[in-house]
């Protein structure tokens, strides 16, 4: 395999981690009303194939937020302790939205790359062609 | 006179050998059929990819790596053929 393919099944593994950390985005997002939600965390790691020097990048375990769910007061929620109090999610809108557009932003780049891999082999063809 | 004509034909016959055609050496058709055989296994991979995002179970950046890839080799296979195709007629167009 020569390094043009390889770039291209570098860029492709990274356009895939981004759509799944995008997606685990946006299941933050859709259970944000869910009550006792912990949001999921989603980290990267490098997978190294043997006999080769090529660092792909995929999503490792997801982890849940620890940090403390928010107390909301409805006196009506079947969930409610005496005080009226229920825990919801710990998911804070604006970090997915932050979230999300850094992985939109990564997966652009990453888009970029696998583009101008493309282009720089055709280039590399095109010089025969004369 | 006549012993001249001797050693022209002898001279001749020495230079026979070198414009005997040659059996093909194997080191280019290994070559060439290695780069065949990986050029048929991309493209197996290329179908295959999008056999499957057909048949929606595969994962979309899977089938548009597979068919890059494709596309890459076709491009890289195409050229070489012109190349070569293009010196066996600068080689028909010689004049002898």
């Amino acid at each position: 395999m020569n390094d043009f393919s390889k770039a291209l099944q570098i860029s492709a593994s990274a356009l895939k981690a981004q759509s799944t950390r995008l997606r685990h985005v946006s299941e933050n997002i859709s259970n944000a009303d869910t009550p006792g939600y912990r949001r999921k965390l989603v980290s990267f790691e490098t997978i190294r194939s043997a006999g080769d020097d090529m660092a792909l990048v995929t999503t490792g375990r997801v982890k849940l937020d620890q940090t403390d769910l928010t107390q909301k007061f409805d006196l009506s929620h079947p969930m409610a302790d005496e005080d009226g109090y229920y825990s919801g999610s710990n998911v804070d809108l604006m970090i997915e939205i932050a979230d999300a557009r850094e992985a939109q932003r990564s997966y652009e780049a990453n888009l970029k790359m696998f583009d101008q891999s493309q282009q720089m082999s055709a280039g590399l063809m095109d010089l025969l062609r004369k | 006179m006549d012993v001249r004509s001797v050693t022209a034909a002898l001279k001749y016959a020495d230079a026979r050998p070198a414009t005997e055609a040659k059996p093909q050496s194997d080191e280019v058709a290994g070559g060439l059929k290695s780069m065949a055989m990986d050029f048929a296994q991309t493209m197996q991979q290329g179908e295959t990819a999008a056999i499957s995002a057909m048949s929606s179970d595969a994962d979309p950046h899977a089938l548009v790596l597979a068919l890059a890839q494709t596309e890459l080799a076709v491009e890289t296979a195409v050229t070489v053929r012109n190349k070569v195709v293009q010196a066996y007629q600068e080689i028909l167009r010689m004049p002898v």
